[in-house]
């Protein structure tokens, strides 16, 4: 460059720039050194709120696909305790207003001691759209109140089903500290029991989460960074069918009115029929394809906060606990329904070469009006009780397969005793009996726990009962627990003689009771593990993640051929004359559908008799096998065969015919 | 051979020995201090959603490689050639910042200035700088006598045309870029400041206007206004400039650490692998960190107004301190608004911030300087 005033602007102009750049470190200067500890601070109060963007849970569906539980959204308001601090008294007043809830109310609700003190509680869902502008519209005259869209379950089968499905609730404080629960936080929705709480973790989703940075106002100030969208849970799909479901619901609704109408010459007056169970399974898998308990709930009825008072009112003693499922957490005697069983393991007896027949097929018996125990030399001081018969007429003499259909007890009586001559021949030498080797002793037992009597049946339901087999170690560690509610530790005769007609100290589910008959309907003898999972579908890309393989290992610890004569033998008690449930079905079109079952009449001091029966059907390669129950509805053939001749019609679109009173038969 | 070897490339040789060995270093240093901010600006937020970490800082590498390419061609050729094509290039910018505004442009956040290449944005307002350069210094080195009042607005025309279409787009901050090298180029060139006052004053005035008649965005009117009047301004606003101040203010005399900057992890600073990547290097290296960054640039600006200084022409001098006023301006309105003392507009810090468009330009620009000072001999 020549140009010597070239040189000299271009200073003037580097001049500008350091000064530029002067200005810079000055500032520089300021905020790093000067006032670093004032930005230190206001990093650290940079408040970040995190807002969880819930996930509606997926959907569960029977086996067609029909939804059974699905999900909207719901406006739920909140309260952030921290925000609304020092207003409060004003905010639920204007609350309560809105809402038409005492702001007492709202303000109990507000404390609750589940949440943390900085995270909104919800305490009205569902409010109404107005309520929701009015608040946003007016965000001063409600500090820390929000309006937030929560997805919520929809029941579109309203209460049907309730007990399968389940419902949810906020996650317990048990859960909370349980790993398998390691992502979830105070006030979470969870599965409390049913489907919903057996698949919680297929069906729940993934929450969204988005950041928002808001000022020591609390305002938001707009959001920070990437939101992060929810996805769905998984779909699940059941073995049971909506139609079925709503079919068993409604027969066992009609049929406990009708029973209600049905006048009981014990106790003098109409039957109670207070509660009842119905199980419908398809004896080759396994599938629950309907499972009913009455009386049922709302499922619908949890998605609003209930207080402890709340709950005991509408779901306690007063309603007859309708959250219970009697399907498989009601253990009851099982009665005749029994009889199947003890025929089935005299039987074997006999196979096995026992010192003395127990039963056989070929032999007759007598069904008198009353069996009495015999004289025993080995014990002459024994008392020589009398065990009646369900009738008092004399049936004369029949074989083992009328005996069923007839439901005979006194022919099932002397099995028992025989039992206890057999396996308890002497009493032991410090007067108890069956102190060891109980198990060679009780090969009854054995075989009905083989069954799957007094066990779980593993079905994929929580909180299932185990029913009771009693035995003789049983009664004595009972009786040692509990001396006064269990009088008694001594296995005696009538123990056994009690226990060949479903009595005494047996009880089973009805759930127990269908997983047994699905095996005695199964040509080879298989009992298959009641289940209701169908199959878990991801509900983004419809693909299957799991299906239920069915578990069909175990098998009856019978002779095949006994098993059959028992099954053709149960026909008989639909068809037979004199056949217990004969009246029941009388009209039945028995050339379409193939029917054999089991009537049962548990007695239950002091209450009415419940009533029990089992069915078995088949019409062109569809199979079912129905169990129903109903408490205090007096005979099988009264109340519960007429329901299970209700559910079968349904089932093969056959003819409804109509609830009428049938004669009193076992 | 010996003959064919010593003929070929005598010039070339001995031009590439005087490399600018300084400058090449410090725009070194920035590009990789730039690599390890991107780094830590967006690799927490890529993660989070389970993409690579390192996918900005890999294209930004790209684009670095391609950098130098630019860098070499624009140092390659005699820059006198400039003074022979300035024009074309002067109306072929022209062109592009018409056809932006068509179709072919793509519209981002309101204001469309870029077209899609290739996946690639390039925007025209860039490649104008260079071409306003260019033409200016070679306008202006043509005028041998003193400039006059004519001379000068003419030279102001020359630069209005682009800033205007630029300011259209909208983007205030390009276009405060074209003012920057006009008035360099001018004060350089030797202009009457007594001319510099009557232009500077016509250009309130024509401002003023453009205001009035609405050429101006709404949401560049509110930062603005955040700007001057920070109490009375719209939250939102105030919400960029108020974490990039946290960010650089608690990152103190020496910094948070590496990585280990609260603001920059939670995401706070909007747009900080751009337009505030200053913020990471406040936050996560304090004072002395910042200070070291603007020691590097003030060792680019200061090189270039000494190649300015060393030119062999005119044209030369005019090319470097049009450039020198480019950066000059860029870093200081970058830094500026990442310290609260400079409205926000969308200009990148010069070498350091990721984006390809700016950096190639500013690479091109480098190159023009390395040619000015090669050849300041011949």
């Amino acid at each position: 460059m020549n140009d010597i005033r070239a040189g000299t602007r271009l200073k003037i102009l580097a001049a500008l720039v350091v000064a530029m750049f002067a200005a810079l470190t000055t500032r520089l200067w300021f905020l790093q050194v000067l006032a670093a500890e004032e930005y230190r601070q206001d990093a650290t109060n940079n408040a970040v709120r995190l807002v969880t963007l819930p996930a509606p849970r997926g959907v569960i569906r029977d086996s067609s696909g029909e939804e059974l539980v699905g999900n909207r959204t719901s406006l739920v308001l909140t309260i952030n305790r921290e925000d609304v601090a020092d207003d409060r008294e004003d905010v639920l007043y204007r609350l309560s207003q809105l809402l038409g809830v005492p702001a007492l109310e709202l303000g109990e609700r507000m404390e609750d001691p589940d949440y943390y003190i900085f995270t909104p509680v919800p305490v009205a869902i569902d409010i109404p759209e107005r309520v929701y502008y009015f608040v946003k519209e007016h965000p001063k005259a409600f500090p820390g109140v929000d309006v937030v869209e929560l997805p919520v379950r929809t029941y579109p089968l309203g209460s049907a089903g309730a007990h399968v499905l389940g419902y949810l609730g906020e996650i317990s404080e048990e859960k909370l500290a349980s790993p398998d629960f390691a992502s979830y936080r105070a006030g979470d929705q969870v599965g409390v029991t049913g489907v919903e709480a057996v698949f919680e973790h297929e069906l729940i989703g993934t929450d969204g989460i988005e950041k928002y940075r808001v000022n020591s106002l609390g305002e938001n100030l707009g959001p920070i960074g990437r939101r992060e969208d929810w996805v769905m849970g998984n779909d699940v799909y059941l073995t049971l069918d909506a139609d079925t479901q709503r079919l068993a619901e409604e027969s066992l609704r009609l049929g406990i009115r009708h029973a209600r109408t049905v006048f009981d010459p014990n106790s003098l007056r109409t039957f109670i029929a207070n509660a009842g169970a119905v199980v419908v399974m398809n004896p080759d898998d396994g599938g629950i394809e309907a499972m009913a308990s009455y009386p049922g709930f709302q499922p619908a009825a949890f998605s609003q906060r209930m207080t402890e008072n709340e709950l005991e009112r509408r779901f306690g003693a007063a309603n007859a606990y309708p959250l219970l499922n009697r399907a498989m957490q009601g253990q009851y005697p099982p009665g005749s329904t029994y009889k199947p069983w003890i025929a089935l393991s005299g039987l074997k007896r006999d196979r096995e070469g026992s010192r003395a027949p127990i039963v056989t097929t070929t032999n007759s018996y007598g069904c008198p009006p009353v069996w009495t125990v015999p004289f025993d030399e080995d014990n002459p001081d024994a008392i020589q009780y009398d065990f009646d018969n369900w009738t008092s007429a004399n049936l004369g003499f029949m074989n083992m397969a009328t005996a069923l259909a007839k439901s005979c007890d006194t022919v099932f009586y002397p099995m028992g005793y025989e039992y206890w001559k057999i396996f308890f021949p002497t009493w032991g030498p410090d007067g108890e009996s069956g102190t060891d080797d109980d198990v060679f002793r009780e090969p009854l037992q054995k075989d009905l726990t083989a069954i799957g009597f007094g066990r779980e049946t593993n079905i994929d339901l929580p909180f299932e009962h185990e029913g009771r087999v009693p035995t003789a170690t049983w009664k004595r560690e009972i009786h040692r627990a509990h001396p006064d509610a269990f009088p008694f530790g001594d296995w005696v005769p009538g123990d056994f003689v009690n226990m060949t007609i479903g009595q005494g100290d047996t009880l089973v589910t009805p759930l127990q009771m269908a997983a047994a008959y699905s095996g005695l309907m199964n040509d080879e003898g298989r009992i298959c593990t009641p289940h209701v999972l169908d199959r878990v579908i991801d509900s983004e890309t419809g693909e299957t993640v799991r299906s239920y393989q069915p578990r069909c290992d175990r098998r009856l610890p019978f002779n095949l051929a006994d098993v059959e004569y028992v099954r053709e033998a149960l026909t008989g008690t639909v068809r037979l004359p004199g056949g217990t449930a004969t009246g029941a079905f009388a009209g039945f079109p028995f050339e379409q559908v193939w029917l054999a079952g089991k009537t049962g009449t548990a007695e239950v001091d002091p209450k009415q008799d419940f009533s029990w029966f089992a069915a078995m059907t088949e019409s062109q390669g569809e199979r079912h096998v129905i169990v129903v129950l109903v408490e205090q509805a007096g005979h099988g053939s009264t109340t519960a065969a007429p329901i299970a001749r209700h559910i079968i019609e349904g089932l093969y679109g056959l003819e409804f015919s109509q609830f009428t009173d049938v004669e009193a038969t076992d | 051979m010996d003959l064919v070897a010593g003929r070929a490339h005598p010039f070339e040789r001995r031009a590439i020995r005087h490399i600018d060995p300084v400058l090449v270093l410090a725009i070194l240093a920035l590009a990789i201090i730039g690599l390890f901010a991107i780094y830590s600006a967006t690799h927490q937020s890529l993660s989070a959603v389970e993409l690579d970490p390192g996918r900005f800082v890999k294209r930004q590498i790209a684009f670095l490689a391609l950098g130098t390419i630019v860098v070499l061609t624009a140092a390659s050729f005699d820059y006198r050639l400039l003074r022979v094509y300035a024009g074309l290039s002067y109306v072929s910018s022209l062109v592009l910042l018409v056809l932006v505004r068509t179709p072919l442009g793509t519209s981002v956040k309101g204001s469309q200035r870029w077209f899609e290449l290739f996946g690639f944005q390039l925007a025209p307002s860039e490649i104008a700088k260079i071409a306003l350069i260019c033409m200016l210094a070679a306008f202006l080195s043509e005028v041998r006598s003193d400039i006059t009042l004519p001379d000068m607005f003419r030279a102001a025309g020359l630069a209005a045309i682009p800033g205007v279409l630029v300011f259209l787009q909208p983007d205030l901050g390009t276009s405060i870029v074209f003012v920057a090298i006009l008035f360099g180029v001018l004060v350089v060139a030797g202009t009457r400041p007594r001319y510099l006052g009557v232009l500077a004053l016509t250009a309130i005035l024509l401002i003023f206007a453009g205001f009035q008649v609405g050429l101006v965005k709404e949401y560049q009117l509110q930062r603005l206004q955040a700007f001057l009047d920070s109490d009375n301004a719209g939250a939102a606003a105030l919400y960029n400039r108020d974490q990039a101040e946290i960010a650089i203010g608690s990152g103190g005399l020496f910094g948070r650490g590496y990585l280990n900057g609260p603001q920059t992890n939670l995401d706070f600073v909007p747009e900080q692998h751009t337009d505030f990547i200053f913020t990471v290097v406040g936050e996560e290296f304090g004072f002395v960190g910042a200070m070291a960054l603007l020691g590097l640039f003030g060792v680019v600006v200061w090189r270039a107004f000494r190649i300015a200084m060393v030119s062999k022409d005119a044209f030369g001098t005019y090319l470097a301190a049009g450039i020198a006023s480019m950066l000059a301006l860029q870093i200081f309105v970058n830094v500026g608004m990442a310290i609260g003392i400079m409205p926000i507009t969308g200009i990148p810090l010069p070498f350091v911030s990721y984006g390809g468009s700016s950096l190639l330009i500013n690479c091109a620009a480098v190159g023009i300087l390395l040619n000015v000072h090669m050849r300041r001999f011949s």
